[in-house]
């Protein structure tokens, strides 16, 4: 940090030179760069201050266009005589640039330029450089750079510039983002204490991450020990051995600020004696008697008060030492005023990230569910009303995701070919789905284990196909620019834009279910065949046709849950392995047979894996093992799941 | 039944005669145990083209010791325990002289007891955790001192990050690399509250939570970074999902040490550029050599389109390593090749020359490289050749141990009590 700061000292002075100088010196950048070629070159964030100092010293007017191209990567050396160049690809050669006068400089063939790459943390110390040159540039992409270089590493120097160009600032959203920076470098680093008060204390209204990086900035604490609390100290809180800190860490820093004496181990203890073992006897006590741990203690007494070796810490030293001593905490900031305003202020922020952590848990819970719930309201139709335990439904699912991959690929416009797959993906797994009603499952109703055993087969073999198909590598499916980044209400809580599509279109399908079963005619036709197939034939409905056309709408649903699933994670033959079990559990616990039933399971089984994973955040794979546990408990508890039919549409 | 034991036995019986006369026995087997199938599949199926291709090389270049190589392949589906499974099968039916095999650590483990009781020869050319050194494997990856530290040097130094947050899939290699790492960091200062370490399932997809606990890390304004050691296709949607939270490099920078081109071509990288990657080759490294082994694979598979990665380099210099042995040897005999695989010098793709070890690791020089739009790195880092450590220098029961099965002839020898404490590598 100082270094920065010297750095920023020198950035102060140069601009006040710099009108001076850029008459004087035309050739200053290009002198410069060749004095420290080997740090222009390969640059390290640890050492391109000195350079970016020097450069900005110059006052030459071509610096920050140098220093922009520079982090953009666009600055190449010639290998033959090491001067640097901006650079251009021109077929096979690179047409160069002047970096002083802007003038064409010829071509070099690829072999003969190299391309400078500075990293990271370079780029960020260069960005933080170019802040003054940019805060009131005409370009606002520059100025908005520059306030995000601000952010990423504020420091005192920053104020005066950025208060001046706020006055010229033009754009409201610029302006704000200034205004609030303001704020916030004010807070850190403002002149008087009443200044800085009064920014910290309208940071108390805010919650964002940046806000509570300045404000546990200040509150920052060192360590202390002392005999009693210093005089004009500002303590943060007085620590007591035994309680806040442990006895053994409390006697370790007495030990580290050398107001005590360090403890000897036995191995020391050891060594001491046997590096005075003198004709046969340790401090007078014969070497016969040192196998014993008094012989030791005695002998080693003995070298003590001949002050061979210093003397032992006992027990009772060690506590009069702990007594006589306070342990505290001291804030960095000696301003009690200014700390205690910080606290105040970190108190109400954390109060209100307590709050919208709880309104983020929410979200992220409601999408997880709407994931399942879309995974699974297809197995809910086949296995919940049919009774048919399809263990390809998984890889419907991934069907769907492939054939939205494939239209992608004809359809090079996403929103076009998303409003294709859509209805496509369900055309295809609903035709697949009869297919294999027809083929396989309509031979094995009423014979659970051949149906598992036979749509398991079918699971491994339409996955082989799609491996022999697409390969194995991941297939984008990439979502279209309207549904990309997030729906942030603040720092705390958000929400990708592409989960809250998959939340409406769960929705959707909600409606559209409930409005099938309960509603058309199609629905009542359903419900008869499952509950009573025989006296719904002797009725006049066909129960082949309605099992048909009901399996391959349970299967058309995964085909659109496959797109959904693929915009937001990956596009691989085993998708569909992922979300079988998670379906087959949410179908389980919501209750078999109904859509209610669905949606309740899917919720508790989203809300329940992110409140493990809340808990145990370190371990998401220990949040997916108790969920299993909790749904095995809870099954013993009500077999039938949360929605249990009852009566005759129970079936048994 | 009987009749083809019968037929076998004197086939043997045969064979062993032969043997006697002939150095190798034609035509010279070479296993290739990746797995094409599965959650791995993603990553190891270009590992098997890749050995195709060097095999058919060496044919075209005259085979090796007159004899024709034959490439044995087998698919043991990323299920570790089929892995064992299909070593057995390689060396014991089909005879093979050499296998080259495995990505993840879990793999290797399992094959470890079956290669050791049968004496085989086994190359593992993926970076990994290290703590291991069998007599019979020869590790071309990169030990965590090759990877895991010089990238965690870069944070510290380069980009300056103070507060880590450690990712990884939920096994061995993720685990032991965060467990070395965890204790290097705090050799290094940073406290113990700073570092975050989480672990996911394979294959795991749901990534809000952990990316906004991350971006949640920053609230005392320490510069953040993600050390990521996540495997297969998870990658996938924990990418999409820091780009969906705008998560930039600027802010909080993630390098990661199983994703490579590879991996990268099955996403839109626009959103990633700046992110990092640890390895010991880029597809983007400049040199002769590097341009005609990409040549050579585009020739190959028939597709200009993919993409070389670290491990490819890795079955590259391990299996010319492996034939300049056998060559030197003029046997296929385990015991003589490995002799001559100490000292083994070959050129790297990236320039400098790779040598064996006589721990059975490599020396390498580590790149560090910044994901580009186009799903390639700029290398922005590349050190020295470093000598792979088999036993980290970080962990304090792993620090006195050493490896040297040429002067030594163990795999875990203590220096402080002078002892091997095991030859087998069953631990």
């Amino acid at each position: 940090m100082p270094r920065a700061l010297l750095s920023f000292l020198a950035l102060l002075l140069c601009l006040s030179l710099a009108p001076l100088a850029a008459t004087a010196q035309n050739t200053g950048l290009k002198a410069i760069l060749q004095q420290y070629s080997g740090e222009v070159a390969k640059p390290g964030r640890q050492t391109v201050d000195t350079l970016i100092a020097a450069l900005v010293a110059s006052g030459d007017a071509a610096v920050p266009a140098f220093l922009q191209n520079w982090a953009d990567r666009e600055v190449y050396q010639r290998r033959t005589d090491g001067e640097f160049f901006y650079a251009e690809k021109q077929g096979d050669a690179y047409a160069l640039t002047d970096i002083a006068t802007g003038a064409p400089a010829g071509t070099a063939p690829a072999a003969e330029i190299e391309q400078i790459r500075p990293n990271g943390g370079v780029r960020r110390t260069i960005s933080t450089a170019l802040v003054q040159f940019q805060l009131s540039d005409p370009n606002i992409a520059s100025r908005i750079a520059a306030l995000d270089a601000i952010a990423r590493s504020p420091s005192a120097d920053q104020i005066e510039p950025l208060r001046a160009s706020i006055e010229t600032e033009q754009d409201p959203g610029v302006l704000a983002r200034k205004k609030r920076l303001d704020g916030m470098l004010t807070a850190s680093f403002g002149t008087t204490p009443e200044a800085r008060i009064a920014a910290i204390g309208a940071l108390s209204s805010e919650l964002s991450v940046d806000v509570r990086a300045v404000l546990n900035q200040i509150l920052t604490t060192r360590a202390g020990v002392a005999e009693s609390l210093p005089e004009g100290a500002n303590i943060a809180r007085v620590l007591k051995p035994g309680k806040a800190l442990t006895e053994a860490e409390a006697y370790a820093r007495l030990v580290s600020a050398e107001l005590a004496q360090p403890v000897q181990s036995r191995e020391q203890i050891k060594a001491a004696l046997t590096a005075n073992l003198v004709d046969g006897a340790v401090g007078g006590v014969p070497l016969g008697q040192l196998v014993s741990e008094a012989g030791r203690d005695r002998a080693y007494a003995a070298l003590a008060a001949e002050g061979l070796v210093p003397a032992r810490v006992t027990a009772e030293d060690r506590a009069a030492a702990l007594a006589s001593h306070v342990f505290y905490e001291e804030y960095a900031e000696p301003d009690a005023a200014i700390t205690g305003a910080a606290e105040d202020a970190l108190g109400a922020v954390r109060t209100r990230v307590g709050l919208w952590q709880a309104v983020d848990f929410g979200l992220d819970s409601l999408s997880l569910a709407s994931i399942y719930f879309l995974a699974a309201i297809g197995l809910a139709i086949t296995f919940g009303v049919m009774g048919v335990i399809n263990m390809a439904h998984g890889e419907f699912i991934m069907m769907g995701a492939y054939t939205g991959y494939v239209v992608q690929q004809l359809i090079p416009d996403y929103t076009l070919s998303l409003i294709v797959a859509l209805p496509l993906a369900f055309v295809i797994t609903f035709a697949a789905g009869v297919a294999m009603e027809r083929l396989v499952i309509r031979w094995l109703y009423h014979r659970p284990l051949e149906t598992l055993l036979a749509t398991f087969g079918i699971s491994i073999a339409l996955q082989q196909l799609a491996k022999n198909i697409f390969g194995t590598q991941a297939r984008p499916l990439t979502s279209p620019h309207w549904l990309d980044g997030a729906w942030i209400i603040n720092d705390v809580a958000g929400i990708a834009n592409i989960r809250i599509a998959i939340f409406v279109l769960a929705l959707v399908f909600l409606c559209l279910i409930l409005f099938i079963l309960n509603k058309t005619r199609i629905g009542l036709e359903v419900r008869a065949v499952t509950q009573n197939p025989g006296m719904a034939a002797s009725m006049g409905i066909n129960p082949d046709k309605i099992n048909m056309l009901t399996f391959g709408l349970g299967s058309g649903i995964a085909g659109i849950a496959g797109i959904a699933i693929g915009l937001y994670a990956q596009v691989t033959s085993e998708m569909g392995g992922n979300y079988i079990v998670q379906s087959f559990m949410t179908v389980v616990v919501g209750g078999v047979g109904n859509v209610w039933g669905t949606l309740a399971g899917a919720a508790l089984i989203g809300i329940l894996q992110k409140g493990i994973e809340w808990m145990n955040p370190s371990n998401t794979l220990a949040a997916q093992t108790y969920m299993i546990l909790f749904i095995i408990l809870f099954i013993q508890v009500r077999p039938k799941g949360i929605v249990a039919l009852k009566g005759r549409a129970a079936g048994d | 039944m009987i009749k083809a034991m019968k037929f076998s036995t004197v086939a043997a019986l045969a064979l062993i005669s032969a043997g006697a006369a002939q150095a190798a026995d034609c035509p010279i087997k070479v296993g290739v145990l990746h797995s094409l199938s599965g959650t791995m599949a993603i990553s190891e199926t270009t590992l098997k083209d890749t050995m195709l291709m060097l095999i058919d090389k060496q044919n075209k270049a005259g085979g090796l010791l007159g004899c024709q190589l034959e490439a044995v392949v087998k698919d043991p589906a990323s299920d570790w325990p089929l892995f064992a499974e299909k070593a057995r099968e390689l060396i014991s039916n089909d005879k093979v002289d050499v296998i080259f095999g495995s990505w993840t650590s879990a793999s290797r483990k399992a094959v470890l007891p079956v290669i050791e009781e049968l004496n085989a020869l086994y190359f593992y050319p993926v970076q990994y955790e290290g703590e291991e050194s069998s007599k019979n494997v020869f590790y071309t990856g990169a030990a965590p001192n090759q990877q895991a530290i010089p990238a965690t040097d870069y944070f510290l130094d380069e980009l300056g990050v103070e507060k880590f947050a450690l990712l990884g899939t939920d096994y061995v290699y993720p685990r032991t690399t965060n467990r070395i790492l965890e204790a290097y960091l705090k050799s290094k200062g940073i406290a113990e509250e700073d570092i975050f370490v989480n672990y996911t399932p394979f294959g795991h997809s749901d990534w809000s939570t952990i990316v906004s606990d991350v971006k949640a890390l920053g609230a005392d304004g320490k510069q953040v970074g993600v050390i990521s050691t996540i495997n297969g296709d998870a990658n996938i949607g924990f990418y999409k999902e820091l780009a969906a939270q705008g998560v930039s490099a600027d802010d909080i920078p993630v390098v990661a040490f199983s994703v490579g081109e590879e991996e990268l071509s099955g996403l839109d990288t626009s959103n990633l550029v700046g992110h990092l990657a640890a390895w010991n080759y880029f597809m983007s490294a400049e040199g002769e050599a590097n341009a005609e082994f990409i040549k050579e694979w585009h020739a190959f598979i028939g597709d200009e389109k993919r993409v070389t990665n670290d491990p490819m380099e890795a079955h590259y210099i391990g299996f010319n390593m492996w034939v300049n042995a056998v060559t030197a040897a003029e046997t296929t005999d385990v015991d003589a090749v490995r002799g001559h695989m100490w000292g083994q010098e070959f050129p790297n793709l990236t320039g400098g020359t790779a040598v064996m070890g006589v721990n059975h690791h490599l020396s390498k020089p580590v790149l560090i490289g910044e994901i580009r739009a186009d799903g390639q790195f700029d290398i922005i880092s590349s050190t020295e050749p470093v000598p792979g450590d088999a036993w980290t220098d970080y962990l304090p029961e792993s620090a006195v141990l050493e490896s040297d099965w040429k002067d030594l002839e163990c795999g875990m020898y203590n220096t402080e009590t002078k002892t091997c404490v095991q030859i087998q590598s069953n631990y």
